[in-house]
């Protein structure tokens, strides 16, 4: 009954780590300020 | 002790044996993807090229063309889409802009493009504002960048000149700087395409030249090589050639080459390119590979261990666990009991 009770909470835990992470997703960020170039740039 | 110690075992064997598919199947698709806010430039070069002078309409041979590509991802577009959306679907919007100079630095055209697509399936998105040189277009297939895992196989690939959708035919794998790549070719035979609405020279549109009877017309053969786990291009070359044909514009020719040569990317590019494209791979790589495999193999050893455990705290011989023969008195004289 332990056995099931700890595989459980390692299922649970792994569970509520992705879910967590995905929601929390990566941030989106803001539209860069740099122009569309319409001159060479020198180097990347 | 020892059977907690097997329990929580247990507990961190089953915890890392669950994230290994869930990281793959779940979180991979959730979180790699193109972030909306990326800005990209690319130089190109001609070397050498043929190139009209709108002045005299006359084709002539210059040391280099360049093209200066920008990719910028437009957040406040993306989300936008994302909330007239009913799918749960990441959407990207790249403003990009294909400016062309001759090799005096005066501008030879520039092109704008709006494009949207999924952030993880490459899949195009049709909204408002979807664009070619100011002409509202419907994309199928990808542009500029392939999904990620891409698949050894022909991909519908856009082409922003004639806005057109064509196959783009997997042609082998290669290796490229130390990279394995998928190499992608595609060739756009003679098309009528519309001339670009700004031209270099003051006065002449793209409207007063169609009045004149003279038509643009455009090939390519387009060459990708893709790093496949994350389905970016690390490098390119186009052979690029435009005419103009007919009308009287041209005075008594059939046609007059607007623009030939083959254009490859500037080596500074390709080798910031191939650097980024590495480091990105490697992330992906964490996500579909290293992590859910090491995290397999890191739960059979910990589930190994806690059986380990379990099993020496069965183990006979121990005192709490002596038998009641063991337990009985034995007699002084140390004859064995009747």
């Amino acid at each position: 009954m332990r056995a099931l009770i700890a595989a459980a909470t390692g299922l649970v835990a792994a569970l509520a780590l992705v879910l967590t992470v995905t929601a929390v997703g990566v941030p989106s960020g803001g539209t860069s300020p740099k122009p569309l170039l319409t001159t060479v740039p020198e180097h990347p | 002790m020892r059977r907690k110690a097997g329990l929580v075992l247990l507990a961190l064997a089953v915890f890392f044996a669950a994230l290994a598919p869930l990281l793959r199947w779940y979180a991979y698709p959730r979180l790699v993807k193109v972030p909306p806010d990326r800005y990209e430039t690319m130089v190109l070069e001609a070397r050498p090229a043929t190139l009209i002078d709108y002045g005299t309409m006359k084709a002539k041979k210059v040391p280099k063309v360049t093209v200066v590509q920008t990719l910028k991802g437009n957040v406040e577009a993306s989300e936008e889409i994302e909330k007239g959306d009913d799918s749960d679907r990441d959407v990207v919007v790249w403003d990009a802009l294909s400016y062309v100079q001759g090799p005096d630095g005066k501008m030879v055209s520039k092109v704008p493009e709006r494009y949207a697509f999924d952030a993880h399936t490459q899949e195009p998105v049709h909204a408002r504002g979807e664009m070619v040189d100011g002409d509202p277009v419907r994309r199928e297939g990808i542009e500029f960048k392939w999904p990620f895992g891409t698949e050894k196989r022909d991909y519908a690939y856009f082409d922003a000149q004639a806005r057109v959708t064509a196959p783009i035919h997997y042609q082998g794998t290669r290796t490229f700087r130390g990279l394995e790549v998928y190499y992608f070719e595609q060739t756009i035979p003679w098309t009528k395409v519309p001339l670009p609405r700004t031209l270099p020279v003051e006065g002449l549109t793209r409207e007063s030249v169609a009045r004149t009877g003279t038509t643009r017309w455009y090939t390519t053969v387009r060459k990708f090589w893709v790093e496949p786990v994350t389905g970016a291009p690390v490098y390119g070359e186009e052979i690029h050639k435009e005419e103009l044909r007919g009308g009287t514009l041209l005075g008594d020719r059939d046609k007059v080459t607007a623009f030939s040569g083959h254009v490859k990317m500037r080596e500074d590019y390709i080798r910031h390119t191939v650097d980024m494209v590495s480091s990105q791979r490697l992330l992906v790589l964490l996500m579909t590979s290293y992590l859910p495999w090491g995290f397999l193999g890191l739960a059979g050893l910990l589930l190994a261990l806690a059986l380990w455990l379990e099993a020496r705290g069965r183990r006979p011989g121990r005192p709490a666990a002596a038998t009641g023969a063991e337990a009985r008195p034995q007699p002084a004289d140390g004859r064995p009991p009747a």
